[in-house]
């Protein structure tokens, strides 16, 4: 069991990587070694976890845990890698990758890059250990890890008025947030008598003793109600769900444009995930009856929220005259979809949520950096004033395009399969108001789109730009993504055999999430 | 000591408690300073720790959290576990607090920035996003 060394290894590997960078700035100037550091660590991170991925879905067939210093849990922290785990790490590494590459282009004649690579691999560590930490305790740290390095890159341009400005309202009412979320973890505490992840979850649904934490040692039906309405709202506010949207259309653009990327693409997809994580594998519909009732309450609720964050957001894109913005808030729209799809309840509501965070974060990743390159060229973020400097560069539209279709839902991308799949959970479970709305936010967002590529290409230039040559060091990344979206969308019926039906069917039986803990307690003599 | 007495003194630091929360809330939301918001957010932490710390409490006499005897019965875990202060709940407080010591350094920079470009910390004035 202890041979599964790499699923612990993987986070504490990547946190030493990224603030063992400072010191390297003491000797060395250059920016290619720090491009190179970066690059390596982003790729080792991207082995490790498709290596774990491996582990989880092709060796062991179940969750593996990894006890942290042969404490057996509940006593010492656990990482536990299940499918949904493996599936975000996989995810979260890779578009990384690609980020860090892009980043190497962007960074040519800005100063600062060592810290911005420092917060970059600080960021990746926390996404990382949040997936894969079966540590409710532990889940706090690496939202701090991860939150402090995401206000670290929004305040990047710190000479920049909107800059700090977003960086201000973003990391106040964040700290607020993930304060509430410790509070939330105290009520946890103070009924269950444990923080371990799985512990809970077999005591939520009426388990008896689980070794160690004998018992439960107060009402844990009270404390469950609080404890998930006020992590709820830590997560919602980290996935940007309305109401608690209001900052990510001001930090998003301020940021660099990878760290948009990143943002956008990856660092809601966190949020979601720790949703999930307490909707179905902490506390589920088949807890006990009347934390039960408080976790379909609380799906209904996600429901409403998600389908108005779609809509507004959808709305609100339409008349933003700045490209970063725009993209920004087609994130709300996602995320609005992706909640909705994910509270339904239903395993096709799970295959299809979880696609579609894929198929977003991808397809944001390649917006964002595609954009970012025109915003360098034509020097605005005004979408009227780039007017056509796509022309010039045919291959950064290309993708653009492409990243752009496949967000709106063009088969064959990718985009147009979970699109596909998200009305179809929605008219399965009877819900045919919510393929309503998705068909009304995706039209909306058709017309910011359209909007966004009359002036980035359409449009006739009014300034002549001359020859302007693409660089490889931008292209490759964004062909890469690229490529992503047409093959996850021609290999969409494999893509949910594979991966989509093992995660949830494996997400619905928490169970299983429980006993690999378990096996790990009785190995070390519990 | 009469658990009367104990009840009330619970539920009296829980109310407490519930309501430092409640101002500090208001406090970052309402106030437009931003180093009184700031100040806020300090308290509204400090209150979560304490809330974490009263989980664990237990009332004097208790003996510290140390199993003295090496291969304990279940009688001696059940009157240490019946007699110590819970020390979970401070270790979580110990890693909230460096982590929240962290998260304000860094607010407070950005609080400093502000002023140096808007001349001002007042956050109505700040408003140059729209939307």
């Amino acid at each position: 069991m202890f041979d599964y060394i790499t699923i612990g290894l993987t986070p504490p590997l990547m946190i030493a990587m990224a603030f063992t960078l400072p010191i390297f700035t003491l000797a060395i100037k250059r920016k290619a070694f720090y491009d190179i550091y970066a690059l390596t660590a982003t790729t080792i991170a991207l082995m490790l976890t498709a290596y774990n991925y491996y582990l989880v879905f092709y060796v062991a067939k179940r969750p593996i845990a990894y006890p942290f210093g042969g404490w057996p849990p509940p006593i010492g922290i656990v990482y536990e890698v299940d499918a949904l785990s493996a599936y975000f790490g996989v995810f979260i590494a890779a578009v990384m990758l690609m980020i860090s590459l892009y980043s190497v282009w962007y960074l040519r004649g800005v100063s600062g890059y060592e810290w911005y690579y420092t917060m970059l691999l600080g960021l990746e560590a926390g996404m990382i250990g949040c997936v894969y930490t079966g540590d409710a305790f532990n889940l706090f740290v690496m939202l701090e890890v991860l939150s402090v390095a995401a206000y670290g890159l929004v305040i990047f341009y710190r000479m920049s008025h909107e800059a700090i400005e977003a960086g201000i309202k973003y990391s106040l009412i964040g700290a607020v947030a993930t304060t509430i979320y410790f509070i939330a973890l105290v009520f946890i505490y103070g009924s269950f008598g444990t923080l371990n992840m799985a512990d809970i979850a077999y005591k939520s649904r009426g388990g008896g003793e689980f070794p160690f934490s004998y018992m439960v040692v107060g009402n844990i039906h009270l404390a469950s109600a609080i404890a998930l309405a006020l992590s709820m709202w830590a997560f919602t506010f980290k996935a940007a769900v309305v109401p608690n949207h209001f900052w990510l259309p001001d930090a998003h653009p301020a940021a660099p444009t990878p760290v948009s990327a990143a943002l956008s693409g990856l660092v809601v997809k966190v949020g979601i995930y720790a949703i999930i994580r307490f909707l179905y594998t902490i506390y589920g519909l088949d807890s006990l009856h009347t934390i039960a009732n408080v976790v379909s309450i609380v799906m209904k609720l996600l429901i409403i929220l998600g389908a108005l964050s779609a809509l507004i957001a959808s709305a609100l894109m339409v008349v933003q005259n700045d490209i970063k913005r725009l993209i920004a808030y087609s994130t709300i729209m996602h995320v609005g979809l992706i909640v909705i799809s994910m509270s339904i309840g239903t395993k096709l509501g799970i295959e299809a949520a979880l696609y579609h965070t894929v198929n977003h974060g991808i397809g944001k990743a390649l917006l964002f950096m595609s954009a970012g390159v025109l915003i360098r060229v034509a020097g605005s973020r005004n979408i009227d004033e780039m007017s056509g400097v796509g022309r010039y560069m045919p291959l950064t539209s290309f993708t653009l395009t492409l990243a752009v279709l496949s967000l709106e839902g063009l088969p064959p991308l990718a985009g147009f399969f979970s699109k596909l799949l998200l009305y179809e959970a929605f008219i399965d479970s009877g819900l045919a108001i919510m393929a309503v709305v998705l068909v009304v936010s995706s039209t909306f967002a058709l017309l910011a789109y359209i909007k966004l590529l009359y002036g980035a290409y359409f449009k006739l230039p009014t300034k002549e730009l001359g020859r302007v040559r693409e660089s490889w060091t931008y292209l490759m990344p964004l062909a890469v993504l690229a490529a992503l979206l047409v093959v996850l969308g021609v290999c969409a019926p494999i893509f949910v055999d594979e991966v989509l039906t093992p995660t949830s069917s494996e997400l619905l039986n928490p169970l299983k999430y429980v006993s690999a803990v378990n096996e790990v307690v009785k190995a070390l003599g519990g | 000591m009469s658990t009367e007495l104990d009840i009330f003194l619970a539920n009296l630091s829980l109310i407490s408690l519930i309501a430092i929360i409640g101002v500090s809330l208001y406090g970052i939301l309402a106030r437009p300073n931003i180093v009184k918001k700031i100040i806020a957010l300090t308290i509204f932490t400090d209150a979560a720790n304490l809330l974490a710390i009263l989980v664990g409490f237990r009332r004097p006499p208790s003996i510290p959290p140390v199993l003295l005897n090496l291969e304990p019965r279940a009688t001696d875990i059940a009157e240490f576990s019946a007699s110590a202060v819970d020390p979970l709940p401070q270790a979580l407080v110990l890693t909230a607090v460096v982590i929240g010591m962290a998260v304000n350094m860094l607010i407070i920079f950005i609080a400093l920035q502000v002023y140096r470009l808007y001349g001002t910390l007042d956050a109505r004035k700040i408003r140059r996003l729209r939307g």
